[in-house]
């Protein structure tokens, strides 16, 4: 009723964007981020007699941030983003350039992150919506009419912040990249046969990649390894299989929380960020992964419908990429620690630890109530 | 369709999210809900861990209950190979260096070299934590557990290790425990392909029975392993203990030692050796002394009282793995050093004369001769051209059958042998079909490894054993057997091998009317930790078996009885000198010496004796190889040990202390030490000398200094005065008080009991001049 409730006040006062708020969204995006926190305190707790809290403590200051800025990117109107989405653009490139510059700092095998006191800040992250922001922007002003000369300008708007983060390397958020490229490509009416090309370079790109030396042995190693689970002597091998078994100890209603034996143990690696998946399986069963599926599901239709009721292209494209950002890392995150996707380190949206992360999720959502609510002005 | 429309695009890429979702339900809804439990099963096997925890074998108890192996636990230090080898050369050197330092401080004296050696060292498998240190203090434990970041891969377990509060006593019945080897491993739990289910699992570090009794009776002694099931963290760490199944100990076994008769067998077979050691024997050949043996065994029921074998060991040096270069330096020298071999049933000597009676019982059931028939023994039998002589071609002139025994006429048996010979038409093999009946060319059947069955030789084996001699060693007509054989046969030379324990037992038949038992060395096997008297402790009892049987008429039976009786009776006997003073009265004691001829060397002595001859409850023979003739250097060995079982020498163990204690002065006096064997261990001879209650030193002989004090007193009233002691030996130091008649006499003046100092035997290092007061003390007193 409070929806209904809020239309009827829209109608009525239709200069007030918060009359158009999408609660749904909102709420979803809430109790997704609320059981991420719980996921990582049990994932982060240990075994000890006292529980380890401070990952938890500073997942939910990420939380309570993200909602601030969530409130801040969605108070802002969308159209003073696209004024500045160059900007925007420009300044994720040159942070980009300075993370893989001896400025940054390099963990697990990429230079992905700069040093900032207690915490770490990963560009990557924010650049995914420079990306979508100046993409959007560039997109829009063609107005559908994208011959190869505009398409190369987009692609090389786009192969900028994807060829730094290369060099970190990280295969992973480059994959996030291409896969919004893609879905703004498609929404931004490039012609059919460009698109199916495009993804033909993708793929070919990819398996490029793989055969070249930008990635280490072991990175290739873990991109590889679903296809062969007999390749179980590597350790990558290992762990995918650690997180499969964890996922089906689960079952229907899992062990409860706190009380997975796997994840307690940590047999899972990474499990507070890219396996993360792996604790909501085993502690909360089918039950719970199915309800935290649906919830994303839920999220990923609301801001589809955010992109169809965009009042303009720029708030379409901007929905669109945000959801295929979402919807990417959702499929990717998810599908590796069950064993289908490549084993790649992209965090769960809303789940996985991580502050860069959760406050890039809210900014985006935030950017599709933006859109949302301004879809009458 | 309008497919330029965004809003159709925009439904495509709702097609493709959607498909997206449904691939990730449908995933997962096949891993948790459709798929089996393997992913418990397999979470189980990565996240539980057992550890088996070894249980404490079984102890080993002598025929009254006494300890003779047990446990205790030691905290051993043990450092993990693969840990070590994630070190930096100069970390590891580092470590190991901080390590034997703190061990040496610890009181654990240890070197870097010591320690790289044990790493090294091939016994040990590199997937296990390899011990490089025992029994240290606890404190150690303690210091290395605060500072494991400082000492990685180094670990203190506590383990529990074999035990032997009697030291290397009857270490040679009781064997040692050692590490199980990979084929061990395999033959009790299969192969990783074909695994074999046991009771009483192995771990490729679990202890096992190397020898001995350890090993024989492995099965009892090993108990069954607990399991502590643990829940271990991806790194490997232990998180918390999930269950935890007890350990069994093993079940005990009860041998049919007597720990006393042991000791005392051990100590006169090393005194014996140690004395002839470097003097000359009768043909003047330098007696080397470096081995023998000596077992006594029960005729009733062929059990096992004492068995000793010199050298000896301390099986404690195997507790924890004893390591490569010691087991090669024990193991290393000349066959007559390896103190690991038990020669009462692993060696193989010539019988000699003590086959004697196995010739004359086979000439008696053949009908060659009857119990009286005599012969004129001039020193020397001629077999064709062939010339044999007595011992020095001493004639013995007319020699009926016993006194043929009694004074060990080679010549008669000579004369038997080539009867036997001629005459093989109507006899056969006579010598060697009774020989078998006595048990000759087969193992007693004790229930030790290593049993020896020994070889009695005929035409068959002669000609089967030249054939298999590389050919450049077939001598023409090697492989015929001729009179000559049969005449050395007779008396228990040329091929004929036999154990000591083999001979013994043959004694044990032959007075048992033919009734032979397979030796025994183990009564019952018992709940870990029962008590022997109480019948529902026992597992199981070993019954005595009766290998083989014949018939022995009395009319052959007595002119032998006879003949061996006179052995140690005779004037003409070979062995009475070493039966002087031995009080015959209530102990008969039959006896046969042999001398086992070994070419360039010196004569290996034997003596084989069974008492007493009323109904004989010892089959007791000395083997001292290298020694001398005859009984010179076993006799003595066999008369101490019936001097003490027929309780005529209560003191015969304090003898044999003060013997000891004599050889260690003459050790330090510069005399050769044996350097592989332990031998008079300080502290482990700590037998309990009979307190003088009643001291038998009458009021008339505590003026004499002489130790044989008591020899006055005997109240079976056979003394033979003037004898030097029945000890041993007759050393200056033996004393031969008969403790148990004297219980009969009245207590004598308080002024005569020995002070109680005087009467606890020194240490054995103690030297004879402080043992002086001892020996003099009843003249001050008197």
């Amino acid at each position: 009723m409070a929806t209904a409730t809020a239309h009827d006040t829209s109608r009525r006062d239709p200069s007030s964007p918060w009359r158009h708020l999408d609660p749904v969204l909102v709420v979803c995006t809430l109790a997704v981020a609320a059981l991420g926190t719980l996921m990582v305190f049990s994932a982060t707790k240990g075994n000890g007699d006292a529980a380890d809290t401070e990952f938890v403590k500073k997942q939910a200051l990420f939380m309570v941030l993200g909602v601030g800025v969530m409130i801040v990117v969605a108070l802002i109107d969308y159209r003073r983003f696209q004024d500045y989405a160059y900007f925007f653009y420009g300044g994720a490139c040159f942070v980009l350039f300075l993370v893989v510059s001896p400025l940054g700092k390099s963990s697990k095998g990429a230079q992905a992150w700069f040093q900032l006191g207690p915490f770490q800040l990963q560009p990557s992250e924010f650049s995914k919506l420079a990306l979508i922001l100046g993409l959007a922007a560039m997109l829009a002003k063609w107005r559908g009419d994208i011959d190869l000369k505009r398409l190369g300008f987009a692609l090389l708007l786009a192969g900028l912040p994807m060829g730094l983060i290369m060099l970190q390397p990280d295969l992973g958020t480059a994959l996030v990249y291409v896969a919004i490229v893609l879905a703004m490509f498609c929404i931004a009416m490039v012609p059919g046969r460009y698109l199916l090309a495009l993804t033909v370079v993708g793929v070919l790109g990819t398996v490029g990649v793989l055969h070249s030396n930008v990635l280490k042995e072991y990175q290739k190693d873990r991109l590889t390894v679903f296809l062969d689970a007999n390749k179980a002597s590597s350790g990558a091998a290992y762990n995918l299989n650690q997180s499969i078994i964890t996922i089906s100890r689960g079952k229907l209603t899992g062990d409860g929380l706190f009380q997975g034996k796997q994840t307690q143990l940590r047999y899972v690696p990474e499990q507070q960020t890219d396996f993360i998946f792996t604790v909501v399986g085993e502690e909360l069963g089918f039950a719970g992964a199915a309800t935290f599926l649906a919830l994303m599901a839920v999220i990923i239709w609301r801001i589809w419908r955010a992109a169809a009721l965009a009042r303009d292209q720029f708030g379409q494209l901007v929905c669109v990429g945000v959801m295929a950002m979402f919807i990417f890392q959702l499929f990717e995150s998810v599908g590796m620690t069950m064993g289908i996707m490549p084993v790649t380190g992209i965090p769960l949206p809303f789940m996985s630890y991580g502050g860069s992360t959760t406050l890039a999720c809210f900014a985006a959502v935030g950017l599709v109530l933006n859109v949302h609510m301004r879809r009458f002005r | 369709m309008d497919t330029e429309s965004p809003r159709l695009r925009l439904s495509i890429l709702g097609i493709v999210a959607f498909s997206l979702f449904a691939a990730l339900f449908a995933r997962l809804w096949f891993l948790q809900i459709m798929a089996t439990d393997q992913g418990e099963v397999e979470a189980a096997n990565n996240r539980l861990r057992v550890i088996q925890e070894e249980a404490p074998r079984g102890r080993i108890l002598d025929a009254k209950g006494r300890v003779l192996v047990d446990n205790r636990t030691s905290l051993v230090v043990t450092i993990d190979p693969h840990g070590l080898k994630d070190l930096k050369k100069d970390q590891r050197d580092d470590m190991l260096l901080r390590l034997a330092t703190e061990l040496t401080k610890s009181g654990v004296p240890t070197k870097v070299t010591g320690i790289e050696k044990r790493l090294g060292d091939p016994q040990y498998s590199p997937l296990q934590p390899i011990p490089v240190a025992i029994d240290v203090p606890e404190t150690l434990m303690v210091f290395l557990a605060e500072r494991a970041d400082d000492f990685p891969s180094v670990q203190v377990r506590r383990e529990t290790v074999r035990h032997y509060p009697e030291g290397s006593l009857a270490a040679h019945v009781e064997g040692y425990v050692g590490r199980i080897s990979s084929t061990e491993l395999e033959a009790r739990m299969g192969t990783k392909e074909e695994p074999k289910v046991n009771p009483k699992p192995y771990e490729p570090d679990s202890d096992v029975g190397k020898t001995g009794i350890e090993r024989t009776f492995e099965d009892d002694l090993r108990g069954i392993p607990g399991e502590i099931t643990v829940e271990v963290d991806s790194k490997g760490r232990v998180k918390n203990e999930v269950g935890h199944k007890h350990p069994v100990p093993g079940n005990d076994v009860q041998l049919t030692l007597d720990i006393d008769v042991q000791r005392v067998t051990e100590q006169n077979l090393a005194n014996e050796l140690e004395g002839v050691r470097g003097t000359y024997t009768r043909d003047g050949k330098l007696a080397q002394g470096k081995a023998g043996s000596s077992v006594v065994i029960d005729p009733h029921n062929g059990n096992v009282v004492a068995m000793a074998s010199y050298p000896t060991y301390d099986p404690s040096e195997f507790v924890n793995g004893i390591s490569t270069d010691r087991y090669n330096q024990l193991v290393g020298g000349e066959a007559a050093d390896n103190p690991l071999i038990n020669r009462a049933i692993g060696g193989l000597y010539a019988p000699g004369s003590t086959f004697k009676l196995v010739t004359a019982y086979a000439a008696l059931t053949k009908g060659l001769i009857t119990g009286s028939t005599g012969y004129q023994d001039n020193g020397v039998y001629n077999v064709g051209n062939r010339e044999f002589q007595n011992a020095g071609r001493f004639a013995h002139g007319w020699v009926p059958l016993p006194k043929a025994i009694t004074v060990s006429s080679d010549v008669y048996f000579y004369w038997l042998g080539d009867r036997f010979w001629k005459e093989r038409d109507k006899v056969g093999d006579g010598i060697q079909e009774t020989a078998r009946l006595f048990g000759y060319g087969q193992p007693t059947g004790v229930q030790l490894p290593g049993e020896l069955g020994g070889v009695v030789p005929d035409p068959a084996w002669k000609k089967q054993f030249w054939q298999s001699l590389p050919a450049d060693q077939q001598l023409k007509d090697g492989d015929k057997w001729y009179a000559g054989d049969n005449v050395n046969l007779a008396i228990g030379q040329g091929d004929l091998l036999a154990t000591p324990i083999q001979v013994a037992n043959a004694y044990a038949t032959f007075v048992n009317h033919g009734v032979r038992h397979q030796t025994n060395l183990v009564l019952r096997v018992l709940k870990p930790g029962g008590d022997p008297s109480d019948p529902g402790a026992v597992v199981r009892s070993i019954d005595p078996i009766v290998a083989s049987q014949f018939t022995m008429p009395d009319d052959d039976y007595t002119p032998l009885h006879t003949g061996l009786a006179g052995v140690t009776t005779d004037k003409d006997g070979t062995a009475t000198e070493f039966f002087k003073g031995f009080d015959q009265t209530n102990f008969g004691v039959l006896g046969k010496t042999g001398t086992a001829e070994v070419k360039g060397k010196a004569d290996t002595s034997i003596f084989v004796g069974v008492g007493p001859a009323q109904d004989p409850s010892y089959a007791a023979i000395a083997v001292l190889e290298q020694s001398g003739f005859g009984a010179d250097a076993a006799g003595p060995v066999v008369r101490g040990v019936f001097g003490y079982v027929s309780g005529q020498d209560q003191a015969a163990a304090c003898a044999a202390q003060a013997d000891a204690a004599a050889n260690q002065a003459k050790t330090a006096n510069g005399q050769p030490a044996p350097t592989t064997t332990t031998t008079a261990k300080p502290g482990s001879l700590t037998v309990t000398c009979p307190d003088p209650p009643p001291d038998p030193v009458a009021p008339s002989t505590t003026t004499t200094t002489s130790g044989k004090s008591g020899a006055g007193g005997g109240a079976g009233g056979g003394t033979t005065g003037g004898s030097p002691g029945g000890g041993p030996k007759g050393g200056a130091t033996t004393s031969t008080t008969r403790a148990p008649t004297a219980t009969t006499r009245p207590t004598t003046t308080p002024s005569t009991s020995r002070p109680p100092t005087t009467t606890t035997r020194a240490p054995a290092s103690t030297t004879p001049t402080t043992r002086a007061p001892t020996t003099t003390t009843p003249k001050k007193t008197g």
